[in-house]
């Protein structure tokens, strides 16, 4: 009999198979990429974070408006590239530990905690979870800001980008980047940088999405800028009724009838 | 690097992550805390070589916490290399472990590729390393103090990282004593100079280039 | 828990790859008395782009537009080598050569270079000498075919299937008592390749920045609407043979 046991964590069962249609030549099926631009910069009383909105399958769009801020608690927010479901079940994940890690301390969770959460899974899975992150918060110690290679390497540093458009957006912030800047000058600076990746990265492209964390609050702008509106077509494509050819009709009756008779008083609702 | 000297030891490191051409970070920290008295340079893969001083860090928490003292260096060092060794087949992790304990006072222990364990009174590694072997066999002395140190460490950092494309970035440096730990930072623009090559483009002294002479030519 | 070896280390074998791929799409439609032949203009290579600006189409001659797509630096060269077989084609017969003799020199200039191909895909549009409209189609070594309409290039997998449908009726059955045309007019088939190109860019990161449209009118036939189109100029060089315009439309640069 089949065990109805299953184990915690990834489920390896086609892996034989699939090495094996490999080795006859089957190529493996291509994983949604964002290739990405994301950025964090440090401001003197928070952090900005930044992502474009472009998802891609290699060279073809998949989706025009996706989200990669992604949620790990109320005041700590986590910019994901690389595959996407890799960066959506690892922020995931973290966030739920996070929110229990809270529960079981009774205090606010770090954004270091966070981080060594993240880096530890990613180096346990040596590279082949393919996440490249950019973890930005505020806790009790102050704002802090890290990148997290998808080999489980971190960084801390006032202003980071990754993704397919972090050279772009590095150039951006490595000419702009000022100590102490505003909570507008910071926000300005991460816009233009994600916008450098929308227009010189073709891995990136569609809209801004920006978060602003501070100590008592957190702002998330999903379309903070929209510089790519899709234009109007020329032509109304829209086809004739009966356009499209067919070979056989058959007409089946959805609807049931059903006729109630009822026997005997006393099931009228009361509505004294 | 990490030097040893009379009343402890100089670690030092650049500050530049790569991956592949493009620079992920250039004011990297590679001086890496794993007890008050014990630092580790990381050279090789970042995330190999945090990943180890992490457990390493976590490993000497604990022993301090049970034996009520703080871990000499070479138990730290001891425990990086189990690690090291181990796991070599999965690891790309050159690691040198300095601090002073109150055993053996300054030491200095050098943990390469294959995850041997070598105590050593100066260690050099990472790609800019190569460069410099030379300058530190000719450069090092025994006895020497904390400032003669520290400019040794300067100067070698700042041979190998204008010759190592892998290595730039600024100096960062810590002098770890009885007393305490020291840091230290030498920002890019204020790196030691040594030879230039700007003399090779100038003139010889006192020697004027003769102007080239044109012969007109010969229209027959 | 049983562990199965990959074997991962497989020989390797490394060369020299003299080719790239630079993206952009060109497409071409012809009319009963009319041919257009369009593409993109941005360049790239990998997810950088090179120029924003890039001409894909170029003027043969007076009547024959040539739209070329895959390696640039290819497609330049081989546009360059037409042109000079065109012009030495004029000084020895004073005439310029027919569209449908441009195509058979293309198909022999492509097959030439065999075993080291021009990786390009090249579309050839204009006016025949019975003044059609004509669409003349290329694989890389030289395999050609007239048609009506051609998609080629980074996303033609995306605008085919549309000019099928659209240009073709593909999938379309007429309404009752009716037929589809064998042509259609000018100003629909210009407005079916601003969709496309647009619609490429929306969804393919090659395609984008901007977007030139070439219009061959055949001699004699009126401007059809033409002349109500943003962004044209004529390049017509004479008064009594075929009129040639061109249209210039901004793409989006994301």
């Amino acid at each position: 009999m089949a065990s109805v046991f299953s184990p915690p964590g990834f489920d390896f069962s086609n892996q034989l198979r699939n090495n094996f249609m490999a080795q006859k030549g089957l190529p493996l099926p291509k994983a949604t990429s964002t290739g990405t631009t994301i950025v964090g910069c440090l401001f003197d009383g928070g952090i900005v974070l930044g992502a474009d909105t472009r998802a891609t399958e290699g060279p073809i769009v998949a989706d025009k408006n996706c989200e990669k801020i992604h949620y790990i608690t109320e005041s700590i927010r986590c910019c994901g590239a690389g595959t996407a479901a890799d960066t959506e079940f690892t922020t995931a994940l973290i966030s739920s530990n996070m929110e229990l890690h809270g529960l079981t301390t009774g205090r606010k969770p770090r954004v270091v905690t966070a981080m060594t959460m993240l880096k530890q899974m990613l180096f346990r899975y040596q590279g082949q979870v393919g996440a490249a992150l950019v973890l930005g918060g505020v806790d009790s110690t102050g704002p802090h800001l890290f990148t997290i290679a998808p080999h489980g390497s971190t960084d801390k540093l006032p202003y980071v980008t990754m993704g397919s458009g972090s050279l772009a957006a590095m150039a951006v912030f490595e000419s702009g980047w000022k100590a102490n800047m505003s909570r507008e000058a910071a926000l300005q600076l991460v816009k233009d940088a994600i916008a450098a990746g929308i227009f010189n990265d073709l891995g990136s492209g569609s809209n801004i999405d920006a978060c602003i964390i501070t100590a008592s609050h957190t702002e998330m702008l999903r379309n903070v800028e929209m510089p790519n509106q899709r234009v109007e077509k020329e032509r109304q494509y829209g086809f004739r009724r009966g356009t499209t050819a067919w070979k056989t009709e058959n007409v089946r009756s959805l609807i049931v009838n059903e006729e109630i008779t009822l026997l005997g008083g006393g099931d009228e609702m009361d509505t004294t | 690097m990490a030097v040893q000297f009379t009343d402890g030891v100089v670690v030092g490191a650049d500050s530049r992550t790569t991956m592949g051409s493009y620079i992920a970070n250039r004011v990297t920290d590679k001086l890496t805390h794993v007890h008050d008295r014990v630092y580790c340079c990381r050279s090789g893969s970042a995330a190999d070589t945090q990943a180890v001083a992490d457990i390493v860090h976590q490993h000497l928490q604990l022993y301090s916490q049970v034996s009520g003292a703080p871990p000499p260096v070479h138990t730290a060092a001891s425990i990086f290399q189990k690690l090291c060794y181990e796991n070599k087949d999965a690891l790309s992790a050159g690691i040198i472990v300095a601090g002073w304990d109150k055993e053996v006072g300054p030491s200095v222990y050098n943990i390469p590729l294959g995850g041997g364990l070598f105590r050593q009174p100066w260690a050099i590694g990472g790609s800019g390393s190569t460069y410099v072997y030379g300058y530190c066999d000719a450069t090092y002395k025994e006895g020497c103090g904390r400032d003669e140190t520290v400019n040794f460490v300067k100067n070698t950092l700042a041979l190998a990282m204008s010759r190592d494309g892998s290595s730039g970035g600024v100096i960062r440096m810590c002098v770890i004593t009885e007393e305490g730990v020291e840091r230290l930072f030498v920002p890019g623009n204020e790196l030691p100079q040594f030879w230039q090559g700007s003399e090779v483009l100038p003139n010889p002294k006192g020697k004027a280039v003769p102007e080239p002479q044109v012969v007109p030519m010969v229209v027959e | 828990m049983q562990h199965v070896a990959v074997p991962h280390a497989q020989p390797q074998q490394r060369q020299f790859n003299p080719y790239s791929e630079n993206g952009g799409t060109i497409l071409a439609i012809a009319g009963a008395n009319f041919s257009v032949i369009a593409g993109d203009t941005r360049q790239s290579e990998g997810y950088s782009i090179q120029t924003r600006y890039a001409p894909k189409v170029f003027r043969l001659t007076d009547k024959a537009v040539l739209a070329t797509n895959g390696f640039a630096a290819d497609g330049n060269m081989f546009v360059k080598k037409v042109r000079q077989r065109l012009e030495w084609y004029r000084h020895a017969h004073a005439k310029d050569m027919p569209l449908r003799a441009i195509a058979r020199l293309i198909q022999t200039m492509l097959y030439a270079r065999r075993f080291f191909p021009y990786y390009v895909y090249n579309i050839l549009g204009g006016i025949e000498e019975d003044g059609s409209g004509a669409v003349y189609s290329f694989d890389p070594v030289g395999s050609y075919e007239r048609e009506a309409c051609r998609a080629a290039g980074a996303a033609s997998s995306l605008v085919q299937p549309f000019l099928d449908n659209q240009i073709y009726f593909k999938n379309q059955t007429p309404a009752p008592g009716t037929t589809h045309p064998a042509h259609l007019p000018l100003s629909h088939v210009l407005s079916l390749v601003i969709d496309s190109f647009t619609s490429a860019t929306e969804r393919h990161i090659e395609v984008g920045d901007g977007l030139e449209i070439y219009v061959v009118l055949a001699k004699g036939s009126a401007l059809q609407g033409l002349d109500a189109i943003q962004g044209l100029s004529e390049l017509t060089t004479t008064d009594d043979g075929e009129r040639m315009f061109v249209i210039r439309r901004n793409l989006k640069r994301d």
